[in-house]
């Protein structure tokens, strides 16, 4: 085991950070019988940038709640009411929303139509809704908001800093996301010999996926791109370019040149064994929609398809969905975007299920924040809490999980507009996860060190 | 001064230095060249943008969509004017005040490129002015309005509960102006006894600065006036205050309060004025303007000294001559500062570690156009310079960020990298990936090789380059390497780059003229995908 790590770390050839002192006296108690690993599993995380309205997403069903909701969203719903094909958000046009054991007394839930995909899996057992998830240093209400006296997470309502604080527990600029830590305790395990596809990335640069061990690989959706002159080069000069943009061999003094020479190689490697495995395995036949989500969503289940050649046994991976910070136009940009996510959502289900893996891998949403329940107009304003699904074989679906605060201002987790005080923290919602991910108890707290502010036990949705 | 540190300075303040470039330089020094480019008239881009439009100006169709013959109208323009403008100096300021006060054209935007045009011209014309007058143009803009939707923002209605937008009042003070935090003078930020940062607002000051920027609509019709019944005028004009529509209450934020019942326009000076009076302004713009023209990680103290500059108005050069006119937020000292900082120009900085940054890839681009002197900088019918924000192609498009925190951020620190282990901010390798690796020499092999996709090949083409000098040379690869060394990396290129060149350059004929444009073509995309020529120092 030990020269199997020692091997993993070269591979990798990254330094190991300074700034991870706490995760390295984590690793000095390192016990063998960590981490459970065996057989296969994936977390992915479908990131909703800018932030989705929770109360468009999870609206009010009976009609005493609706009608407060209706009132209080007047201008919003007027101008759904003007988009083609009529309103989506009328009470008659929305999805029922049955949870099997979740009990709000009266009140009820439905998703708007665009949703229908996570209505059917919600109907299906196989997703669960989470409802009002978000960052918190403490469990608090509007009393504790109010008067300043609760501690609360640095920079809410930012947008950058709100999704770093989601991935990673802290404002832009920190290095290390709890998808990353959930790696490394896999990777601590001996989880994955092909340890560069252990944390994906189909979009962007985000902290999520940032591990002491780990990093994220980035993939596109147009199969694993090779640089055209090593292919036209031929067999003779071929290797000889590839090595000059490998920088093969170079040290150099210059910090930027270091990094940028290894990030050089290390993704040449990797593209190459990728693309190997891609075309030696066999292509998922699941449709897709093809959309900003759907595309994104068939490669993850394609890569997952070639887990074994790519040697590995616990991935995380990372996707987005942009366009989410409806401050205006909400009524035209909202709804297909959840056409996009619900149907994208439940393609994907069906892809796992396809490969005969769907209760080996669990989805799951995050986003900066939810919004405000007041409206600007025709938009709403950057919010705090929001609600969630998560998917997957393995989910106690058809509930709810979390609370759907009343669709009125005032109450007692309203931090003014209807922005939602959440009732789960993120390390709440990431526990359950990555204790199904294999992660033991104590792994969990030092992936998680806020957990131990939310001393209610854990949500039970997975 | 020498060759070498003529091109090195040329990186640092064009959009890539040429022969041409580097011997007028050489000619006039480092002063002169400054104070040239200060009065250099500004190439701006709406007349050619409204140039290209129908005869009666009708720019959308049926749907609203742009027309396809204008979409692309201010993009070409950008890489027009980038590529071949006289006022280099002023384009790439203009370049980077884009990537701080942002909007994009994945928006909205995209469908008016006059409105986009009007925005670049706010930067451009404004590019060595005063910082406060940029905000000015800019909040008046119809780009940035609709760009972070405060057009036609509504003072509250407590019947309805609808309160005003907050999008510009957060992103004004959040990228624009003062960031998140109190700052010393030297960007670092202020720290309190238990080691935690100031925090300079919380939502309620957002809210409070909310209600200044409501009111405002096009010009020349009424508040709600439907798009397609606007004279088309309105869509690249500045906005007017309708004060009927602005809040009436009073307005508080940053320790200010604007009193109940003042005016929109009025409001609207009085908050730009709070907000560019704080001490933030110097260090937070001029620490990012720093990592645009020279170095991903300045120094505290060379942070310090550019907004120094930026609060005096003005800068000595080493003659002893003053440029800037002695206003806090002049951007002539700012520039000054940072050009003629000794960080920036001093030999030492080329050895040092921790100095440097990646050139961004439009600037890679651009550079290889101007170095290899392209027959026309035309754009319209080269289809891969429509949009390359794709990491298949340059990982960026100008004027086309993903979202209004532009394509990295300034405090990036990339994890797991020896960079991010010293502590050192690096924008540019947020946009680094697996992807991008390949991505970009793939876009540049392509322009070298005179194969950009054409939208219509029978037309004569433009961006093609000439290599003349360098396949007069490429029989003999030390020459022809020393040609793109001192062309492309300012004499930087390391021995064990050359071998390589070297070694696939002998593997290719020499016989022909083709044999030799073909090496001197390989040579350059190898020199310009080397690890000293991505990153400049």
């Amino acid at each position: 085991m030990q020269s199997r790590r020692n091997f993993l770390k070269s591979s990798l050839a990254l330094p190991m950070m300074a700034s991870s002192g706490s995760m390295l006296s984590a690793l000095a108690g390192f016990n063998a019988q960590a981490a459970d690993t065996s057989s296969y599993k994936a977390l992915v995380c479908v990131f909703l940038f800018g932030g989705m309205d929770c109360h468009d997403t999870i609206l009010p069903y009976d009609q005493s709640s609706y009608n407060d909701y209706a009132q209080i969203r007047a201008s919003l719903l007027a101008s759904y009411a003007e988009q083609p094909g009529g309103s989506t958000r009328s009470r008659s046009a929305l999805l029922a929303l049955d949870p099997s054991s979740a009990s709000f007394g009266s009140r009820q839930f439905g998703l708007p139509p665009q949703l229908s995909g996570l209505h059917q899996l919600f109907e299906q057992g196989n997703a669960a809704i989470v409802g009002n998830v978000g960052p918190l240093s403490e469990p608090t209400d509007s009393a504790g908001f109010g008067s300043n006296s609760a501690e609360l997470p640095a920079r809410l309502f930012s947008h950058n800093d709100q999704q770093s604080t989601w991935m990673s527990f802290a404002p832009e600029g920190s290095s290390l996301g709890w998808g990353g830590r959930f790696g490394d305790a896999a990777a601590q395990s001996n989880a994955n010999a092909g340890a560069v596809f252990s944390q994906i990335a189909l979009a962007g640069n985000s902290v999520f996926l940032n591990g002491d061990l780990v990093s994220p690989y980035r993939i596109g959706v147009d199969g694993v791109p090779s640089i055209r002159l090593i292919e036209l080069a031929g067999d003779t000069l071929g290797p000889l370019l590839r090595d000059h943009f490998a920088s093969a061999g170079s040290n150099r003094d210059n910090l930027f040149e270091r990094d940028f020479i290894n990030l050089s190689q290390v993704s040449l490697d990797a593209n190459d064994t990728l693309d190997r495995a891609l075309q030696e395995g066999s292509l998922v036949s699941t449709p897709f929609p093809d959309s900003e989500l759907g595309a994104q969503l068939r490669t993850v289940a394609q890569t997952i398809a070639v887990r074994e050649t790519l040697g590995v046994s616990r991935q995380v991976f990372f996707v987005a969905l942009h366009g989410f910070d409806t401050h205006s136009a909400q009524a035209i940009s909202l709804p297909a975007l959840q056409q996009d996510l619900g149907d994208s959502m439940a393609a994907f289900f069906t892809a796992t299920q396809e490969l005969s893996i769907a209760n080996r891998v669990t989805t799951f949403t995050a986003a900066d924040f939810g919004r405000t329940l007041t409206v600007n107009g025709d938009g709403t304003d950057h919010g705090w809490g929001g609600h969630h699904f998560v998917v997957g074989g393995a989910v106690n679906g058809g509930d709810i999980y979390g609370d759907i605060p009343v669709s009125q201002l005032g109450h007692d987790q309203d931090a003014g507009n209807g922005r939602l005080i959440p009732q789960v923290s993120v390390e709440q919602f990431a526990a359950p996860l990555g204790s199904w991910f294999g992660l033991t108890q104590s792994e969990l707290d030092a992936a998680l060190p806020g957990l131990a502010n939310f001393p209610a036990g854990p949500l039970n949705f997975i | 001064m020498t060759e070498a540190e003529a091109t090195r300075f040329l990186s640092q303040a064009t959009f890539g230095p040429n022969t041409a470039a580097v011997s007028e330089l050489l000619s006039i020094g480092l002063e002169d060249w400054l104070i040239a480019a200060f009065e250099k008239p500004a190439s701006l881009h709406l007349d050619t943008v409204l140039a290209g439009f129908p005869p009666d100006g009708r720019f959308f169709d049926e749907n609203g969509n742009a027309l396809p013959e204008v979409v692309f109208l201010a993009s070409d323009s950008f890489w027009k004017t980038a590529i071949e403008a006289d006022d280099q100096l002023r384009q790439r300021m203009a370049y980077a005040l884009s990537q701080i006060v942002v909007t994009s054209s994945d928006s909205d935007i995209g469908r008016a490129p006059q409105m986009m045009a009007h925005y670049m011209d706010i930067l451009t014309a404004g590019a060595f002015g005063n910082y406060r007058d940029l905000l000015q143009n800019v909040t008046y803009s119809p780009a940035m309005a609709v760009y972070l939707t405060y057009l036609r923002n509504q003072k509250a209605d407590p019947v309805t509960g609808r309160v005003p937008d907050e999008n510009y009042a957060r992103e004004l003070m959040q990228l624009f102006t003062v960031g998140l935090v109190e700052l010393q003078p030297d960007g670092t930020p202020v720290t309190n006894p238990d080691g935690s940062q100031v925090e300079l607002y919380d939502n309620a000051d957002i809210t409070g600065l909310a209600k200044v920027f409501t009111g405002l609509s096009f010009q020349g019709a009424g508040f709600a006036a439907p798009l397609p019944l606007l004279p088309l005028p309105a869509f690249y004009t500045p906005l007017t205050m309708f004060d009927e529509f602005h809040s009436t209450e009073p307005k508080s934020f940053l320790g200010t309060s604007i009193p109940a019942n003042t005016g929109g326009d009025e409001s609207i000076a009085m908050a730009l004025d709070a907000i560019f009076a704080h001490p933030n302004v110097g260090p937070f713009v001029g620490r990012q303007l720093i990592q645009r023209f020279v170095t991903s990680a300045p120094t505290p103290q060379y942070v310090q000294r550019v907004s120094a500059a930026f609060d005096r108005g003005d800068y000595d050069l080493p003659s002893g001559t003053t440029v800037g006119s002695g206003q806090r937020g002049d951007l002539q000292a700012v520039i000054a500062a940072i050009l003629f900082d000794d960080e920036a120009r001093s030999a030492a900085s080329i050895q040092d570690t921790e100095f440097g940054k990646l050139r961004e890839p439009v600037l890679r681009f651009t550079h290889w156009a101007r170095a290899f002197e392209i027959n026309s900088a035309d754009a319209s019918n080269e289809i891969a310079l429509r949009n390359t924000n794709s990491v298949q192609l340059l990982g960026q498009h100008p004027y086309r960020a993903p979202h209004v925190f532009n394509f990295y951020r300034p405090g990036y620190i990339a994890p797991g990298t020896e960079t991010g282990a010293a502590g050192l901010t690096a924008p540019e390798l947020q946009i680094s990936n697996a992807n991008s690796i390949v991505g970009y020499p793939n876009f540049i092999s392509v322009y070298a090789f005179g194969l950009s996709p054409k939208e219509d090949p029978g037309q004569p083409a433009a961006y093609v380059a000439d290599y003349a000098a360098q396949a007069e040379l490429a029989a003999d690869p030390e020459a022809l390497l020393d040609n793109l060394d001192q062309l492309l990396t300012h004499g930087t290129l390391q021995a064990e780059t050359r071998t390589r060149i070297t070694e696939v350059l002998n593997g290719l004929d020499a016989a022909t003229e083709e044999d030799l444009q073909r090496r001197a073509r390989v040579a350059s995309v190898m020199v310009m995908t080397s690890p000293e020529y991505i990153v400049l120092r």
